[in-house]
């Protein structure tokens, strides 16, 4: 039997992903950090990539 | 461009005993924020002592202005005492160093609004508090800022 998704809202009325500041507010300052920096990072990298090609 | 070290930038200006609050997109993240930045912004005291730390803290990152990164210039005293905006690129990444922000908001203001954040274990820094990032940002919000606005006030609300 498949379990139904949960049915809080998943986004507020103006459209922002709750999911994601709930998420980010689970963790401690030093770690959103570190989300911030690897996704920069990997932005940097997927740029340095395509300038190569 | 040196991929960005947060961590490492705020430590060493810890270690200089520079008196700054930080704000923008870096400050929204340590508060839960999950919004996207490249660049520390801080604002920093302008007095003269701090002025030195400061300097100081710049050598040792080997900051220079990014704006023309061939000509690795230097950011001097009286540059940093001013209420403008120094954009720079350090060994650990950009730095923009903000003598004021929104209308005129300067250090001595900031710090009062400022909360201590532990970015590592035994350090914590002052970061501007959420509800007045978000007040100041409205004061002179940009495209840039107007599209961030709506997920800091919905973090605020969701922080209680």
């Amino acid at each position: 039997m498949e379990t139904a998704p949960p049915s809080d809202a998943l986004y507020s009325e103006d459209g922002i992903d709750l999911t994601m500041i709930r998420w980010m507010l689970s963790l401690t300052p030093a770690e959103r950090l570190e989300v911030l920096q690897a996704a920069v990072n990997s932005i940097l990298d997927i740029r340095e990539q395509n300038a190569k090609t | 461009m040196p991929k960005p070290d947060y961590v490492a930038i705020l430590l060493v200006l810890v270690e200089h005993r520079v008196d700054f609050v930080v704000v923008g997109g870096v400050g929204a993240v340590l508060q839960g924020a999950p919004i996207m930045t490249f660049d520390l912004d801080i604002v920093h005291s302008t007095e003269a002592a701090n002025i030195e730390r400061l300097a100081a803290a710049l050598e040792s990152l080997d900051a220079y202005y990014r704006m023309q990164p061939e000509l690795k210039i230097k950011p001097q005293a009286s540059h940093l005492a001013s209420p403008g905006h120094q954009l720079l690129m350090t060994r650990h990444g950009p730095l923009d160093l903000l003598g004021a922000i929104g209308l005129g908001h300067a250090y001595g203001e900031l710090i009062q609004k400022a909360i201590a954040v532990k970015i590592i274990a035994g350090v914590s820094v002052p970061v501007l508090e959420l509800s007045s990032l978000i007040t100041i940002k409205e004061e002179t919000a940009g495209e840039k800022d107007r599209a961030v606005l709506p997920i800091l006030r919905q973090t605020l609300r969701e922080r209680g």
